[in-house]
């Protein structure tokens, strides 16, 4: 049995199917992108405006048009979102970057946006300190290409270090991509555009130093013995300090059990040691020689309703309470500030 | 003819007889009872769980029927006193709001799931900085 299909008959035939070409022009548009180098002072002091510079490649297997994404990894406490401007320079054209809202959703972030999608692909880029953020901005206006372009660019950025006032260690990263094509490859080869031809690409920076400023040194680069977590607490939180017996060797290396010796400072002055071997103060092995304990800085310190705990300073010792680490393996004792900013 | 009679007077019987509006009552939304003594089962910081991190095991959190909470063992929570509680709805409750005596009121979403045919009660809140998210998840004393 033959039937003969109608004949379909679409009104706007034309205005249809140039929508349709334009919407595949958009969604397989594509430039490779890399970063070939980054130029940025080696040490800066507390409040200066640095000077960083981002060379770019771009190969593009498409005609397209796209807006460039920059994200650059640092730590909360220098409020990059108003300290962190940028331009670009390049073969397609002049302009300044601006900050992506944080409303504006990612293609291929399951919904994330840019910032939330950054970290979930790249997460902290090495860094040892969970208290960092991505900061994402983008090129004002898009760029046009062609199939076969091959573009070079450069990034001017100026990122004013240390608003948290902090001298600082950090691993700064960077990410450049589009607003088309999120973090994907095509999976094909594109010469030293990734394994995969990725059109996008993190670099990660050499260890960056902050020095001056009033507050205590944050090191996200190097193994400390002991972490605060979270790196920004009040004493009505839960505070968990862990102690890493294998950074260093120290009289504690191969102990069965270690103990908090701590000494809170309330902002009356008073001054409260709880320095007992006891399981208020016990450090439970977790793993990799790490030691933890979690604790309720108001309770432990049992400070009264009208007090708050503005600092501490701590020790970690062994069951006998007589070998006693303190910062840096020396006989001075970490340091901790309640503080939130 | 009289038996024909009968079947049409039969059919006309059933016919009536067979279909009648029923009214059904829309069954109301029982109102949500918290009251009860509940204990803390799981803990995160920051999307980190620290339930075993932390002693959580001693703090109850007590609704009775008249609308007071009391805490008990106390750990870093919504509210530091105990007080009155309400939802701003019986039945369907979208937040649950704390007024512990002395203090500021505070409310939060409501967070009441049935988990394994049991129900929980879910509590975000930011007792230090308002960075750091806590979430307790609460059930019943058995």
């Amino acid at each position: 049995m033959n039937m003969k299909l109608p004949r379909l008959r679409i009104k706007g035939q034309r205005i249809w199917m140039l929508t349709a070409l334009v919407i595949l022009a958009i969604v397989f548009s594509f430039c490779h992108i890399k970063i070939t180098k980054v130029t940025i002072p080696a040490t800066a002091v507390v409040g200066d405006v640095v000077p960083i510079k981002l060379d770019l490649d771009l190969s593009c297997n498409s005609d397209g048009s796209d807006k460039l994404i920059l994200g650059v990894l640092m730590p909360k406490g220098w409020k990059g979102t108003q300290n962190l401007t940028a331009s670009y320079t390049g073969s397609k054209g002049n302009g300044n970057f601006v900050m992506t809202p944080l409303s504006t959703l990612a293609p291929h972030g399951d919904g994330k946006n840019w910032p939330d999608y950054m970290r979930a692909t790249f997460g902290i880029a090495g860094n040892l300190i969970d208290d960092m953020e991505w900061v994402v901005m983008q090129s004002d206006v898009p760029f046009s290409y062609a199939n076969g372009d091959k573009i070079t660019g450069s990034l001017n950025l100026q990122l004013k270090v240390g608003a948290d006032n902090n001298p600082t260690i950090v691993k700064l990263a960077y990410v450049v991509a589009n607003t088309t094509n999120g973090f994907t490859s095509d999976g094909n080869v594109d010469a030293g555009y990734g394994a995969t031809a990725e059109y996008y690409n993190e670099y990660i920076g050499d260890c960056f130093t902050v020095t001056g400023g009033t507050g205590d040194l944050v090191d996200f680069c190097n193994p400390q013995l002991t972490t605060v977590s979270p790196p920004k607490s009040l004493d009505n939180d839960l505070v968990t300090l862990t102690f890493n017996s294998n950074v260093i060797k120290t009289d504690l290396t191969g102990s069965d059990a270690v103990y908090l010796c701590a000494t809170g400072i309330t902002n009356d002055g008073r001054t409260i040691i709880i320095c007992e071997q006891t399981d208020k103060t016990i450090m439970k092995p977790t793993s990799g020689g790490r030691y933890e304990i979690t604790i309720w800085p108001r309770a432990f310190f049992g400070v009264n309703d009208s007090q708050t705990l503005t600092n501490m300073t701590y020790f970690i010792t062994d069951k006998t309470g007589t070998k006693k680490i303190g910062y840096g393996n020396t006989s001075a004792p970490f340091t901790y500030k309640f503080k939130c900013g | 003819m009289n038996r024909y009679i009968l079947h049409v007077a039969i059919c006309i019987f059933i016919f009536l007889s067979s279909c009648k509006v029923e009214e059904i009552a829309p069954v109301a939304e029982a109102p949500k009872n918290i009251a009860g003594s509940w204990r803390v089962i799981k803990a995160t910081r920051n999307g980190t769980d620290i339930t075993n991190a932390f002693d959580f095991t001693q703090f109850r959190l007590q609704f009775d029927s008249a609308g007071n909470y009391t805490l008990q063992h106390k750990l870093p929570f919504l509210v530091n006193a105990n007080g009155k509680v309400e939802l701003d709805d019986p039945a369907y409750p979208f937040k649950i709001t704390f007024r512990p005596e002395g203090g500021t009121a505070v409310s939060i979403p409501f967070n009441y799931p049935t988990v394994t045919g049991t129900r929980q009660l879910s509590l975000s809140f930011s007792p230090g900085c308002a960075l750091n998210a806590y979430i307790y998840t609460l059930q019943r004393d058995n």
